[in-house]
């Protein structure tokens, strides 16, 4: 396959995210039905039934219980096996999943969520509103040390109306309650499923959830076996009998398992591979626009970030295109104050950004100014094991030479990153955003002032806070719209981050693989529609 | 015998408990726990004390540690943090696997190394010897995770094959078993060889030198004969010593070309459950390797007294 | 029990011949020792002098120019920046070989050392430290690298420490078991015996006698020590970047091995050749010392 035909084909799925975000906007004013197709992505035609898919993943989940494992790599697994109320819809809109319809009070703090009749535990019992409650209630308390407890701050209490009907009230209101009950962290599981002491180590052998395929087996260092759960609510779905997912610790021997057939699809982790398999007979390359976003966090507590000027300096003395292409290739797009996936929806427009244009002059001036005129020594942590960051790493250190700071580099490995990162003492690092559909959930967290938020670089700044307050609380698109766009003006101003690239979602798939569709987060929502030839 | 033994357990048995208290105190200097991981850019502050307190965090480090050996003596290496699985039972499995490459590199590189050895030495300073040292020598020095790097894309770009990704047991499959093990051992097997070669080498020259092995050689004694006689007995002791040192010497290499193959075995087991800071788990793996080190040792010792019944309590 | 002067005693009784007569003789006697001689001076060379083999810099990126194949200019390909690899080879060498030497002279002085003291005295001393270095022998050299620099974090001064510590038993075993042959000779009895106290004693004799088993042992374990810098390396637990390292090239190459085999063949070729006339050196060592 060629180039050009997968910038098309990204055209044609950047046009149908805009098209769903319409269906979005419609949304938020009331409650529809929506139809199961547009769920895990779009349904085929005469897809042939059964199967086992081989797909080879580079990184592991640490384990399989979303209510207590944040980690990316769980998410994208667990999505096929565990379901919440809501789905992340490709554009940012929450699409009832194990909800049907729902229904918000006037002054926005109650939410009546109607569920699904007819779901299934892969237990055989049968799902209703004590199921719902007892889930949500139980990830909500921090004493049950969920890292989701924290998004789900809001909700004070949670009821039963009848068997099909959830109410939930808010402390405050906020937009994007529904898609915080989605895939992500939590899911619905059978009342009662932690009163058993063993029951979070019984997630890794067995599962409880309500999704398109069941666990099988999951060995530590090899492989992750799921099937079709047969009594899933949506007939017909999914169309394969397995999935075995191999774990690889190595692009090298990815890469040579992809050639020899030992894999039918693999989602690169690193999207300049495809140019080693490009050459190989029967492989289908494909590039899908994403939610995720590398960049550049300059933490205030580390002197002299602290001062707004050099922090200003250093986004002056980035060329974001050239560490784009250093780390990735062409396979990703550079952005300005927004992921790509989001940035028709949420971003400002990029002509609009400030400080996204080389200017080193300038940036040596603001230096100057701060007093660093004879240059300044930083030092850059990256993380041991993420392959964009050592590349993007030293072209980062050839471009701030050029206005005068000698840029040191240090790799960390991934626990003393998450260590310093949670205790706010990043300092100066390459950071890898974990997906977030909504940008609420993208930037609150991270950007609004302690203690309601956590406020990971020290930013402190209370004009931003209030404007992701005000964010959270308006739920008119056009509105909240107008809000981000003015917190991304103050973001690009102040320079706490610098969004560098997302990088698109490369799959390679042998030519029997047929239908699958990758999610813009990353996770594989699109294997429960996967069907293969036979 | 009797005493000796009981002499050498308590050693050993010493050295195990002292290793328990330092990789129990190393593993935690490791900056970031597992509660950090779980909860990655999320979370909040009462949810990870609470998290912390599950895995007994909060607790002063000395009680950890007797909570944990109390329960290792009692034959319960605990359950991992992150899989939820029995450390014995991941520990195990892992352990087979590590083992059996082990013991199959072992046979090859016994095979292979000890003739090649044996017929160096015996041609001592001959153009046999210098070609088969010369192997020795690259062997020795090639890097074993470079070499295996190689032998996979060299195989997969000359015959469009590679290792399948499932592993499977020699008594599920042996076939498959086999075809998964063949890049690893081969890589392996080249540098233990070498070693075991050059080792068996030098046994031999040195025995040829020996005063009565030259007189007899002087008398016209047949070359096959004194083969047999001095040469193959002088040999054995040392082969067997080796044998246990080259097991241990894998036990530790093993680390990489697990990584490199994508073999579930003790090494990567042990990277993995570090980078988790999985506790439990990198505890246990870890008490494994040394007890299995240990254990070799002793073997070694005790088919060194079986063989030379010369050798003394020392 | 050998002396320093062994290794020079090897080469005195050919004094007499000229120079070249006796180099042309030791090159037939031991073709091995002297290859092996020959290629570490030449590293020595490259390690030292790196700008005589190349005009390159090891740093400068070029991202249009990443990922080319081996040419005329560009004699090893460049990486995945643009970086030449011929010149990251080169200048690699300083850095891999002087963490390599340093760490391990660090192990062979600190072992050595405390091997002399615990062999010579005795006691509870030397039962502690014996109980001590068993502790650390049991664990693999390469888990034992991973683990002391996950706890230190991976930065070149850390590698050093990680990697000085893997083989520091080995020297304190060879230092104690040549101190405790040395500690019953008659010499020593008679040194007591003139009034010589027993720190003059270990100083002037023992450890003069057992500092070739040292250097000895020095020479057989750098390749050894070689080869699990190139590991760690490998495994992303060597120097920073962009410091070429051999290990570390290996570790960028790896991920490009399909596409760019280059950036992987040549660091990987380097660390072999080192090792190789390391081996040769240390072995031709090793038969002196067996053979007094």
């Amino acid at each position: 396959m060629h180039m050009q035909s997968h910038g098309l084909l990204k055209g044609r799925r950047l046009r149908r995210l805009a098209a769903s975000l319409l269906l979005a906007a419609s949304f938020a004013a009331g409650s529809a039905a929506v139809q199961a197709e547009d769920l895990y992505g779009s349904a085929m035609e005469g897809a042939n039934r059964g199967g086992t898919l081989n797909v080879g993943l580079l990184v592991e989940p640490p384990g399989l219980d979303p209510f207590h494992q944040a980690a990316e790599a769980r998410i994208r697994l667990t999505v096929l096996i565990y379901q919440g109320l809501f789905y992340e819809g490709a554009g940012g809109e929450p699409i009832p999943l194990l909800a049907e319809s729902w229904e918000v009070s006037d002054d926005g703090l109650v939410y009546t969520i109607k569920l699904r009749d007819g779901v299934v535990f892969h237990n055989g019992e049968t799902m209703d509103a004590e199921d719902v409650a007892y889930s949500y209630n139980y990830i909500r308390d921090p004493e049950n040390g969920s890292p989701g407890a924290g998004d789900f701050g809001v909700i004070t209490s949670i009821e039963v109306v009848d068997p099909l009907t959830v109410r939930f009230t808010l402390s405050s209101p906020n937009a994007s309650l529904p898609m915080t009950l989605g895939n992500k962290y939590g899911a619905v599981v059978p009342a009662g499923y932690f009163d058993d002491e063993n029951a979070k180590n019984r997630m890794n052998a067995e599962s409880v959830g309500t999704g398109p395929f069941k666990l099988v087996e999951f060995n530590p260092n090899q492989n992750m076996l799921i099937a079709r759960h047969e009594e899933y609510w949506d007939e017909g779905m999914p169309y394969l009998d397995e999935i075995n997912f191999s774990f690889l610790p190595n692009s090298a021997s990815m890469l040579v398992a992809l050639r020899n057939q030992r894999v039918d699809l693999v989602p690169l982790s690193r999207p300049q591979d495809v140019q080693q398999v490009s050459d190989v007979e029967g492989l289908v390359i494909e590039r899908w626009p994403s939610l995720n976003q590398k960049a550049l966090d300059l933490g205030a507590e580390l002197e002299p970030l602290d001062d707004p000027r050099v922090r200003k300096a250093i986004a002056l003395g980035i060329d974001k295109e050239e560490i784009m292409r250093a780390s990735i290739g062409d396979f990703g797009e550079v952005l300005g104050t927004m992921v790509a996936g989001m940035q028709d929806t949420w971003g400002l427009p990029l002509d609009e950004v400030p400080n996204q244009t080389r200017d080193v002059e300038a940036a040596k001036a603001l230096l100057a100014e701060a007093g660093h005129g004879d240059g300044v020594s930083l030092t850059l942590t990256t993380i041991n094991g993420y392959d964009w960051m050592d590349p993007a790493a030293v072209t980062l250190r050839e471009q701030l030479a050029d206005i005068g700071i000698d840029l040191q580099i240090q790799r960390v490995d991934l626990g003393v990153w998450i260590n310093n990162f949670r205790s706010s003492q990043m300092g100066l690092t390459f950071n890898d955003w974990a997906p977030q559909p909504d940008p609420n959930l993208l930037f609150f967290r991270h950007f609004h002032m302690k203690p309601e938020g956590a406020d990971f670089r020290n930013w402190n700044n209370e004009e931003a806070s209030s404007l992701l307050r005000e964010g959270r609380a308006t739920s008119d698109p056009a509105k909240r719209k107008e809000i981000y766009a003015e917190f991304q003006k103050i973001l690009a101003e102040t320079v706490p981050t610098v969004m560098l690239f997302s990088q698109d979602h490369v799959t390679v798939s042998s030519e029997r693989v047929k239908n699958f569709e990758q999610h813009p987060t990353g996770w594989y929502f699109g294997l429960a529609r996967t069907a293969l030839e036979q | 015998m009797g005493s000796y033994l009981i002499k050498r357990l308590g050693a050993s048995l010493l050295t195990a408990f002292l290793a328990s208290i330092l990789v129990f105190l190393l593993v935690r200097l490791v900056p970031g726990d597992v509660v950090g991981q779980m909860m990655g850019q999320a979370g909040g502050a009462d949810a990870e004390r609470a998290v912390r307190a599950f895995f007994g965090l909060d607790q002063p480090i000395y009680v950890q540690y007797l909570v944990w050996i109390g329960d290792v003596l009692r034959g319960d290496l605990g359950t991992s943090w992150t899989r939820g699985l029995p450390v014995t039972q991941m520990v195990g499995s892992a352990f087979l696997v590590t083992l059996e490459i082990g013991l199959v590199t072992l046979f090859i590189a016994t095979v292979i190394g000890v003739p090649l050895g044996i017929v160096a030495g015996m041609h001592e300073g001959r153009t046999l010897d210098n070609v088969i040292q010369g192997f020795n020598i690259i062997g020795l020095a090639a890097p074993v995770f470079w070499v295996g790097l190689m032998l996979l894309v060299g195989v997969s770009s000359l015959l469009a094959w590679s290792p399948p990704l499932r592993f499977v047991g020699p008594f599920k499959s042996l076939s498959d078993n086999i075809a998964i093990l063949a890049l690893p051992v081969a890589s392996l097997g080249l540098l233990q060889a070498a070693a075991y070669s050059q080792f068996v080498r030098q046994n031999v020259v040195s025995t040829l030198h020996q005063e009565y092995v030259r007189t007899a050689i002087a008398k016209g004694v047949p070359v096959r004969s004194i083969f047999f006689k001095h040469i193959l007995r002088n040999v054995l002791i040392p082969i067997v010593t080796f044998m246990g040192l080259i097991l241990i010497q894998i036990l530790g290499g093993v680390v990489i070309i697990e990584s490199l193959f994508a073999l579930p075995g003790l090494g990567r087991l042990l990277l993995s459950a570090i980078e988790t800071r999985d506790y439990p788990v990198v505890q246990g793996a870890l008490l494994v390797v040394v007890a299995t080190a240990m254990v070799v040792n002793l073997l070694i010792d005790l088919a060194y007294r079986a063989i030379d019944p010369r050798i003394r309590v020392s | 029990m050998t002396g320093p002067a062994a290794i020079v005693a090897v080469n005195a009784p050919a004094a007499k011949p000229g120079r070249i007569a006796r180099l042309g003789r030791f090159v037939r006697r031991e073709p091995g020792y002297a290859l092996g001689l020959v290629l570490i001076a030449f590293l020595a060379v490259v390690t030292f002098f790196p700008g005589l083999f190349t005009d390159e810099s090891p740093f400068a990126i070029s991202v249009a120019n990443a990922l080319q194949a081996p040419s005329a200019a560009h004699w090893f390909g460049t990486d995945e920046v643009g970086r030449d690899v011929f010149a990251r080879v080169v200048y690699g060498a300083r850095v891999t070989l002087s963490i390599c030497a340093g760490s391990l002279l660090i192990s062979a002085l600190l072992g050595g050392l405390l091997g002399l003291i615990s062999g010579y005295f005795g006691g509870w001393l030397d039962q502690v430290l014996g109980r001590f270095v068993d502790v650390m022998l049991s664990f693999p050299p390469i888990i034992l690298g991973v683990i002391i620099t996950g706890v230190l974090g991976p930065a070149t001064q850390n590698l050093i420490l990680a990697l000085s510590i893997v083989y520091l038993p080995v020297f304190f075993r060879i230092a104690r078991a040549g101190a405790l042959a040395e500690a019953n000779q008659t010499y020593v009895e008679a040194a007591r015996s003139i009034g010589l106290t027993e720190g003059a004693i270990l100083r002037r004799h023992v450890a003069r006698n057992v500092a070739p088993l040292i250097l000895t042992q020095y020479m057989i374990l750098f390749p050894l020590i070689l080869q699990i810098q190139a590991a760690l390396g490998f495994l992303g637990l060597g120097v920073q970047p962009p410091t070429p390292d051999w290990g570390a090239i290996l570790q960028q190459g790896k991920d490009y091995i399909l596409f760019a085999p280059w950036m992987s063949i040549f660091p990987g070729l380097a660390v072999l050749v080192t090792a190789f006339a390391l081996i040769l050196v240390g072995r031709a060592l090793q038969a002196r010392i067996n053979r007094r």
